[in-house]
């Protein structure tokens, strides 16, 4: 009976992965990817958002959610090594990331209390360092793109992944 | 001998009373009211009773009015003074029964003062916000219409974020639509007997004078669009509907009546608005009846149907099983006066007086007719 016990203790620990460092915050579900048909819906919707996002909160959760879209959006395209478009996400991501800081510099400055977006900040920036960290790990460091039809383009896959390390650390 | 006089300052003096009980009620949480410092009851039979007996003065000066509009006795004049007595209540205490007073201006306050999307931020993002400490919807966004966070602009800068000012601004503004509707209904009536049915209902009075909800300003709207049709004034009759609509929603019941009557101007062909009134009555009721399923049935949602009452030529019984109905409605707020919780025999007790009575007396009816028929 005690051996069958630490041998389902010892399946359970091998089985399930070890997690280092964790976050309570929750990215979303990755959503339409480019080339499918939604993407562009998507697109028009995201150029529209900021108007229905007006405001120093709005238009903070607006940028976080674009780019938790759009890292998640990278990860699934590092992990199905569409490198290239998992670039571009990832810049993207980095672009809305790099606005919070502002976001939130501004509702201070309106005399907004701004501890609880702060702290969902941090979260959310823990969680991305989390998932770039994933993606360095699994990716190679640099990488030669070669489409069909254009010049081939070489791709700093890690220096990028450092550069959005950094936005997310500041 | 005529009693009219002695009845108007009967009337003044129990609405003076209402106005000082309705401040037993008060939060001490409120801080922006410390000063009126009332005091503080915590026997909650004892607020019970005076609700009861606040809700039973209504009717009974509701309906001795009414009796005298309708025997014509009294003297020119008396709905027009009737009416204006009931200003006394703008100094009521608005979250006696509900404080959803608190959440227009919160979503105000988050609109024109925070400059955010009141659909996208709540009020309890704004954490040092005095108002979210008694507040009891900081948590949800928006729950109204464009439209009427648009109107609520207007109380809001008036008030220079005075709290005290903003409230009463935004009483103002809801018993004006509420003389606006009188009048309107006038208007299309001409009848002051039948508009006094609605205008006089306890349940008006009572959720519009002292709840200050803004089923009112909807219902206005609504009844606006209707008056434009008449007139074959299409585009603005769509216009007040759309804002109507644009309030709380629930107007959008009316929308096949609409279409209906608008349709028969189109081909020019006659309406009858007996008809058309009659089914804004039965779609209006007929979403009150659904509202069981979203949340639950809140007395002010009587307000949806009893604003075409005067429009309607019902047979006394029905005209009473809806008077039974509504004012029962009032009396949904005692199981959790008493009981001081929501949850328990509270939501069974609300059932109970809500439909019970009703049930009651149509059964009484039926069995009358039948009694009567075999007799």
């Amino acid at each position: 009976m005690k051996n069958n016990l630490i041998f389902f203790l010892l399946l359970f620990f091998t089985i399930v992965p070890p997690v280092f460092s964790a976050s309570d915050y929750v990215l979303p579900y990755p959503s339409s990817m480019p080339g499918s048909k939604g993407y562009m819906f998507d697109q028009v919707q995201e150029k529209l958002s900021p108007l229905w996002h007006f405001g120093d909160f709005g238009s903070f959760k607006n940028n976080l959610y674009y780019a938790d879209k759009y890292i998640v959006e990278a990860k699934v395209l590092f992990e199905y090594n569409q490198y290239l478009l998992a670039t571009v996400a990832l810049r993207k991501s980095d672009s809305y990331f790099s606005r919070l800081e502002n976001n939130l510099n501004n509702a201070s400055q309106n005399g907004k209390d701004i501890t609880q977006k702060r702290e969902i900040l941090m979260s959310a920036s823990q969680k991305h360092v989390d998932i770039l960290t994933d993606i360095a790990s699994n990716t190679p460091e640099d990488f030669l793109w070669v489409p069909e039809d254009n010049l081939p383009t070489k791709l700093h896959i890690h220096t990028m992944i450092e550069e959005s390390l950094h936005i997310r650390r500041q | 001998m005529n009693l009219f006089p002695l009845s108007l300052i009967g009337f003044g003096i129990f609405l003076f009373f209402v106005v000082i009980f309705s401040y037993f009620f008060l939060d001490p949480e409120i801080s922006y009211l410390a000063f009126i410092d009332p005091p503080h009851i915590q026997n909650r039979l004892f607020l019970t009773s005076i609700y009861i007996f606040c809700i039973c003065g209504c009717i009974f000066f509701s309906l001795f009015f009414m009796r005298r509009l309708y025997k014509k006795q009294s003297q020119k004049g008396l709905f027009q003074k009737i009416l204006l007595f009931l200003l006394i209540l703008l100094f009521s205490y608005p979250a006696m029964l509900s404080y959803d007073i608190y959440n227009y201006i919160a979503t105000s306050k988050v609109t024109f003062l925070y400059l955010e999307n009141p659909y996208i931020v709540m009020p309890i993002e704004f954490s040092t916000d005095p108002l979210i400490t008694f507040m009891h919807a900081a948590n949800k966004t928006a729950l109204y219409g464009p439209v009427w966070i648009l109107l609520t602009a207007v109380p809001f800068f008036l008030g220079f974020n005075n709290f005290v000012a903003t409230l009463l601004l935004f009483k103002t503004i809801i018993i004006l639509f509420y003389f606006a509707t009188v009048v309107l209904l006038l208007k299309m009536t001409k009848d002051s007997t039948k508009v006094a049915l609605f205008a006089l209902h306890p349940l008006v009075i009572i959720e519009t004078f002292i709840g200050s909800h803004n089923d009112i300003v909807m219902m206005f709207l609504a009844l606006l669009s209707f008056f434009m049709l008449k007139e074959k004034r299409v585009l603005l009759a769509i216009f007040f509907l759309l804002a109507s609509f644009l309030i709380k929603y629930a107007t959008f019941a009316l929308i096949p009546i609409f279409v209906y009557a608008v349709y028969r101007i189109v081909v020019k062909k006659p309406i009858d608005w007996g008809k058309v009134y009659k089914y804004g009555f039965i779609s209006m009721f007929f979403i009150f009846l659904l509202s069981f399923f979203r949340e639950e049935i809140y007395p002010w949602y009587a307000i949806w149907f009893l604003v075409f009452l005067p429009f309607l030529n019902l047979r006394k019984y029905i005209l009473t099983s809806i008077y039974i109905l509504t004012i029962s409605l009032l009396f949904r707020y005692v199981p959790y006066l008493v009981t001081g919780s929501h949850f328990g025999i509270t939501p069974y007790a609300k059932w109970i007086i809500t439909f019970v009575p009703v049930l009651f007396y149509l059964v009484f009816q039926k069995s009358k007719n039948v009694w009567l028929r075999q007799s």
